[in-house]
């Protein structure tokens, strides 16, 4: 034998040559446990509700009649689920534009500003509240909204309750108190997800080189022309991607709504009454179908609207 | 003639780092400037000092005579072609090079048409419709000199702008860079590293050291008569001879340089060694000869015969061709 060739010192290195001279073969062996857990229990799952979906309940027997129908859908549209999915949906779309808002300077400071300890202090800072029991934070918010809570307190103190309780007197939103309002929900669910809108932003905002601010203003552009024109475009894909997290996250959360706000049900509510207690899986399947179109809808409009182009 | 920019002992520090260190500088209108250095040198940041995205921390700049302190980059009549292009990714060519008279708010046939006008000038008519990702590094190389001049500039900057180019096309590049400054007249301002680029583009260069410029002139005069060693070093890679060497060759006590093109393998010459390294450059060789500890380059060209390592070489130089420096 030649010095050429060193020979295969174990069943590692035999495995190494396997691997090396069939590669696909080991992207085989990796991709197929995940592939297997994402195709069968998720996707198998999906579709099992999905086809519940299509089944209806007997009204009397309260038996679920295996047929294919479309009646459950149907009572979607009845004006009392109707209602749930549209409060639903409004409380998505006020929560994502919120976050995105509050998310967009922390996210820039972080991407454009912060070096360093700074940016360990900033990471520190958005994962803590994610490390604390949601249920926890939630109560904790309970507390911070209540009529005895700090937040009236502070408002006395600083002689501005006068604007807590404008708030609270609009209607549709307002209530008793922040804690049994609509308002209180929002600001719960704001504070939830908010992490979820930063991360993805600051990740989109922190592909963008300085270089092309600095071209955009060496062009004659001003700040404001510059971060229409340039920065928004190109963290757009981050901004879309948070706010898949803090829309689809809304529209199926059943715990905040239930703890916070009025009694008036949302989607994530209603599933779990329906499954639960009601024993219509029928109509909880379909329930649960509405975040995923809307989801979808979302999406497709995002595209079209040119989200994705700088991708 | 007016200068186009102006520098009056400007200085740009970060922190304790003298990035640039009281810099007097002129730039007449019209020509084709070059800032020549090594990295870290401060060239670059006398571009953006240029372009308003550094500001002096003493001193004044004026562009066209006009104090430009308190002038923000996008009121600048200056514009800039970065060194990794910086083109929009999410716009078309067509809307890169049209940005400039966009953000001025020309209406949007107008602007298309003169983008394409730019277009043309730097030979890429057909490809308004492309996006960046799509053309190769020369092509978004012609988009951003084409975007920069959109807004007709009175001085235009280049940041290295050949830097990612391979040789051939960085060749054809300079040759169209410095006939579009002919026809267009504006005042360029480049920056390089590469010594043989702005020898070749400029009409007046400056070398940069440390954050101070170490010689300003003409290219004949900076590559025939530099001050300093640093200069003679980096521009076009001389032999620097020490003081004693200088004096040993029949000149003044004082440091000189040779260039490696001026000495002659020959019979009997001041200048006697051993061969220690030979370099293949395809138009003739690069010969190191070793004397006394001192290193000395010379020139071979094609047809002079080719020594062995290790052999002793004889060279002899016009005396003319030795440049004593009055600085070290």
């Amino acid at each position: 034998m030649s010095d050429a060739i060193i020979a295969p010192r174990g069943l590692a290195d035999q495995l190494t040559t396997l691997f090396w001279r069939h590669p696909r073969l080991l992207l085989a062996l990796l991709i197929t446990p995940p592939l297997l857990w994402l195709g069968v229990v998720y996707l198998g799952s999906l579709a099992a509700l999905l086809l519940q979906s299509f089944y209806s309940i007997d009204e009397f027997s309260g038996l679920i009649v295996p047929e294919f129908t479309l009646k459950t859908y149907g009572e979607l549209l009845r004006p009392s689920n109707a209602d749930v999915i549209l409060r639903t949906l409004a409380m998505a779309i006020a929560v994502t534009l919120a976050s995105a808002v509050l998310a967009f300077p922390i996210a820039y400071f972080a991407a454009r500003y912060a070096k360093g300890r700074w940016k360990a202090a900033f990471y520190l800072g958005i994962m803590l509240p994610l490390w604390s029991s949601y249920l926890v934070k939630v109560y904790a918010w309970k507390l911070i909204l209540a009529k005895e809570g700090i937040l009236t307190w502070a408002a006395q103190a600083t002689h501005t309750d006068w604007l807590l309780n404008a708030a609270l007197s609009l209607p549709g939103v307002g209530g008793n108190s922040l804690s049994t309002s609509f308002i209180g929900t929002f600001l719960t669910f704001t504070y939830a997800w908010l992490p979820f809108m930063i991360l993805p932003m600051q990740a989109a905002l922190e592909r963008v080189p300085t270089s092309m601010l600095e071209a955009s203003a060496d062009l004659g552009a001003t700040a404001r022309q510059t971060f229409r024109t340039v920065v928004l475009p190109l963290a757009m894909p981050g901004i879309v991607a948070g706010s898949i997290f803090t829309f689809s996250l809304t529209l199926g959360d059943y715990i905040i709504p239930q703890i916070i706000g009025t009694s008036a049900s949302f989607i994530g509510m209603a599933v779990y009454q329906l499954q639960g207690t009601a024993g219509n899986i029928p109509l909880a399947a379909a329930f649960a179908v509405v975040p995923i179109a809307i989801m979808l809808i979302y999406l497709a409009l995002a595209k079209r609207a040119g989200a994705f182009d700088a991708l | 003639m007016t200068s186009a920019v102006e520098f009056r002992a400007v200085s740009r520090h970060f922190g304790a780092t003298r990035a640039v260190d009281a810099v007097d500088l002129t730039i007449a209108e019209g020509t084709f400037f070059a800032m020549l250095g090594p990295s870290g040198s401060g060239k670059t940041t006398c571009l953006r000092l240029i372009s308003g995205f550094e500001k002096p921390t003493s001193g004044q700049i004026r562009i066209f005579a006009e104090d430009v302190s308190a002038v923000p980059p996008h009121l600048r009549n200056v514009n800039t072609v970065f060194q990794d292009y910086a083109l929009f990714p999410h716009m078309n060519v067509r809307d890169n090079v049209a940005y400039g008279l966009m953000v001025k708010g020309m209406a949007r046939a107008a602007r298309y048409a003169k983008a394409e006008e730019m277009l043309s000038l730097v030979h890429l008519d057909s490809y308004g419709d492309r996006k960046p990702a799509q053309l190769s590094g020369g092509q978004r190389q012609r988009v951003a000199l084409a975007r920069a001049l959109v807004n007709e500039p009175r001085v235009l900057l280049l940041d290295e702008p050949l830097g990612a180019l391979d040789l051939k096309l960085r060749e054809a590049m300079q040759d169209e860079l410095k006939s579009l400054q002919k026809r267009l007249g504006i005042t360029f301002v480049f920056v390089t590293h590469d010594q043989s680029e702005a020898l070749s583009m400029a009409d007046s260069l400056a070398v940069f050291n440390n954050g101070r410029i170490a010689q300003i002139g003409t290219p004949t005069d900076i590559y025939a008569h530099p001050k300093t060693r640093f200069v003679a070093d980096f521009v076009g890679s001389s032999n620097v001879l020490p003081p004693a060497l200088t004096q040993s060759l029949g000149g003044p006590a004082k440091w000189s340089s040779l260039r490696p093109e001026a000495l002659h393998p020959a019979p009997f010459g001041p200048i006697t060694g051993t061969v220690t390294v030979l370099r293949y450059l395809g138009a003739g060789n690069r010969v190191t000869v070793t004397t006394q500890g001192q290193d000395i380059a010379a020139l071979l060209p094609m047809g002079t015969p080719t020594p062995d390592i290790g052999a002793p070489l004889t060279l002899t130089f016009d005396p003319a061709a030795l440049h004593v420096m009055d600085e070290t």
